[in-house]
């Protein structure tokens, strides 16, 4: 059914994707549909989807036309109160897996930085598009399935020592059900060029949708990209992500990723370390209730000599919510010195509550600092009562101990204003 | 204020408390003294509201409600307050917030506007003063790495912000030397007041010396098996506990005033 579904909507759509009259195009969208043809939707048979059933996705008939009926009238007013950055001095905004100019406010970039979105590119333009993609999208089925369809996005450069100080927000905005977008992100940062970015998807229908997007990041030498990813999608929605990065030497990678919401999540992400002083930081936060479901899938991979990686993933699960945690961490044989951290700590508020928790290490090197450590628990009682003992709302209390258990998470976030901001939306005002 | 009448309560299976009777006047302090696993700390959490503990008879008063049928943090906002043995440390939550909200709640069941941050800190700076502790503990997460000392002084903190009706310090001398102890009781005997009832659990008689009782119970087996005056805690001091094991199966003897 699906691979049929997919297969018809990539024959009806063939000539309204872009960029037609590029032979380069039309081979990177054929091999794309040709890889996602030949692998299908992974099962729980497959060992990096085996807690991770993607039948109920499967059933779904999603239109994968990448042009809008017509255009929903939002306003920036009526979204700023979402937005992670409601005060972002530059933001790329797309709705229904579209650019959206009315919304957005890319005027004034700092010299050397350009934010462009797909929609706006000539087939010649957009060719170097594809080198930060290469690697990405291969990475996963549904890496591959965006290579076929893939419309819009937005790709984000920094000539030599440029910097994007003031945090850029790319507003990802559902407003119907019954569409699947493919959407890429790359982020091509020369050498000693810096961006702040904070990557919103933000579901506003409660009807089934599928968000299936990829990220690309290639970091040249000290080069350093600040990045938060944040999933706040609708009830019934699917979202599938696939993040691949490369990192030279001296380069910084930091991401921070917060899934709070969704039926359904996954993410893929690897980075590889691929020379000396090279650092990342892969971070972040589930949280699921009812029936929700989050995957993080990560890798990194140590290739060179001494470089660095903070590996810290929280998760809270309540009702019948479930979550998948794999933290693979490769460090080649010449990699030495290398200095790795993991961990991951979930917090369960039910009976019914369920995560699986891998961390998967597989060191060649023999001169390397590794650690790592997962765990999973409950709310502390005699911290509950000690709380409402003094007066505090069973409810109160039980949020107090949930924040004070997850935003840890926050502190973590090396720019100010991205700390900022995800600490006002986690947080909001209320705390002295 | 409270009156315990034939107070029966078990944890999981096990009987600790068999028949506890006391009152409890406001203004009045009462010591209650005992052996390790007389009950002492049973009654303390019963009157708390601790849900691991079951009551299976008897009735306890307070201020003329039925105190068993208020929740925990309805007890603390009609003005129970507990300073725990143990003082739980809570990373992540600020010792500043945990003192603002739990006043506010109480301030908000009462009727009474809540504080904003700088009318609240203006008095909990007051308060701090009294006890000797450093404004730079607001601002850290509650008890997370206090000393035993700096963890009861944030107790009677809490209580002198929190201005209960009754009070039950549970074991609050243990783990304290001369000079935090005599901190932590200055800070109990200001808020002495009254229409401010108190109850002192504890081991050692020391305590007494610088809190002094209007009223020794002595507790065994789960009962009140003597009552008198600050004497009975000396009488204690000088011939211990073992003395009681003859008297517990002889004649309950009723106390209160």
């Amino acid at each position: 059914m699906a691979i049929a579904h997919y297969q018809s909507e990539f024959e009806r759509l063939g000539s309204l994707l872009p960029w037609q009259g590029s032979p380069q195009w039309q081979e990177w969208r054929q091999s794309g549909w040709a890889r996602f043809a030949a692998q299908g939707f992974p099962t729980t048979r497959h060992e990096e989807w085996k807690y991770t059933s993607l039948a109920a996705l499967e059933k779904l008939a999603l239109s994968c036309a990448p042009v809008a009926a017509e255009a929903p009238a939002l306003t920036w007013d009526s979204l700023q109160a979402r937005a992670v950055l409601p005060q972002a001095r530059y933001r790329a905004v797309f709705v229904d897996g579209h650019f959206a100019p009315q919304l957005s406010r890319l005027d004034g970039l700092p010299a050397g930085i350009a934010v462009r979105p797909l929609s706006t590119l000539s087939a010649q333009d957009s060719i170097g598009l594809q080198a930060a993609l290469e690697a990405v999208r291969t990475r996963t089925p549904f890496a591959a399935l965006n290579a076929a369809f893939m419309a819009e996005g937005a790709w984000i450069t920094a000539a030599a020592e440029a910097s994007l100080d003031d945090p850029l927000l790319i507003l990802y905005v559902t407003t119907r059900g019954g569409q699947a977008q493919h959407v890429v992100n790359a982020y091509d940062l020369e050498r000693g060029g810096r961006v702040a970015v904070a990557e919103q998807y933000l579901g506003l229908s409660d009807e089934p949708y599928f968000v299936n997007q990829v990220t690309g990041v290639q970091l040249a030498p000290g080069a350093q990209l600040h990045h938060v990813k944040l999933q706040q999608e609708g009830e019934r929605a699917y979202h599938i992500g696939a993040l691949q990065a490369s990192q030279q030497g001296g380069s910084r990678f930091e991401s921070h990723s917060f899934a709070l919401s969704g039926a359904f999540g996954r993410n893929d992400m690897e980075t590889a370390l691929l020379e000396p002083g090279a650092a990342v930081v892969m971070n972040g936060l589930y949280r699921v209730a009812g029936r929700e479901f989050q995957d993080f899938h990560t890798c990194i991979r140590h290739e060179s000599p001494d470089c660095t990686s903070d590996e810290y993933f929280k998760g809270v699960l309540d009702g019948s919510g479930r979550a998948v945690f794999n933290g693979k961490i490769v460090v080649a044989q010449d990699a030495q010195h290398t200095a790795s951290r993991q961990s991951n700590h979930n917090l369960l508020l039910s009976d019914q509550a369920e995560v699986d928790t891998k961390p998967q290490l597989e060191i060649f090197a023999d001169d390397v600092k590794c650690s790592h450590g997962a765990t999973v628990g409950q709310l502390d009682e005699d911290q509950w009562f000690y709380l409402r003992s003094r007066g505090l709302e069973p409810d109160h209390a039980r949020t107090l101990l949930i924040d004070a258990f997850s935003l840890d998470v926050l502190s973590s976030i090396g720019h100010a204003g991205l700390r900022a901001a995800m600490d006002h939306l986690m947080r909001g005002q209320g705390h002295v | 204020m409270l009156i315990i009448k034939d107070l029966h309560a078990s944890v999981g299976d096990k009987p600790i408390l068999k028949g506890i009777n006391l009152t409890v006047n406001a203004g009045e302090v009462h010591a209650i003294m005992g052996p390790n696993g007389s009950g002492k700390s049973t009654l303390s959490n019963v009157l708390a509201g601790r849900e691991n503990v079951t009551v299976t008879s008897g009735s306890i008063e307070y201020l003329g409600h039925d105190l068993l049928a208020l929740e925990v943090e309805e007890r603390a906002r009609e003005g129970v307050f507990l300073a725990f043995q143990y003082p739980v440390e809570i990373p992540g939550v600020g010792n500043v917030y945990l003192l603002k909200a739990a006043l506010n709640a109480q301030r908000k069941h009462h009727g009474l506007p809540e504080l904003d941050a700088m009318e609240f800190l203006a008095l909990v700076k007051d308060k701090m003063k009294l006890m000797e502790m450093n404004e730079s503990m607001l601002y850290r997460a509650v008890n997370e790495g206090f000393s035993g000392g700096e963890k009861k002084r944030n107790e009677i903190l809490q209580m002198a912000v929190l201005e209960p009706r009754l009070a039950i310090l549970d074991e609050t001398d243990s783990g304290l030397d001369i000079d935090a102890l005599k901190i932590v009781a200055n800070g109990v005997n200001s808020l002495r007041h009254p229409e401010r009832s108190m109850i002192l659990v504890t081991h050692y008689q020391r305590l007494l010396d610088y809190i002094k009782p209007d009223y020794v119970h002595v507790l065994a087996g789960g009962r009140i098996v003597r009552s008198g005056g600050p004497e009975l805690a000396h009488e204690l001091e000088k011939q211990g506990y073992a003395w009681i094991g003859n008297e517990t199966t002889g004649q309950e003897v009723s106390s209160g005033s």
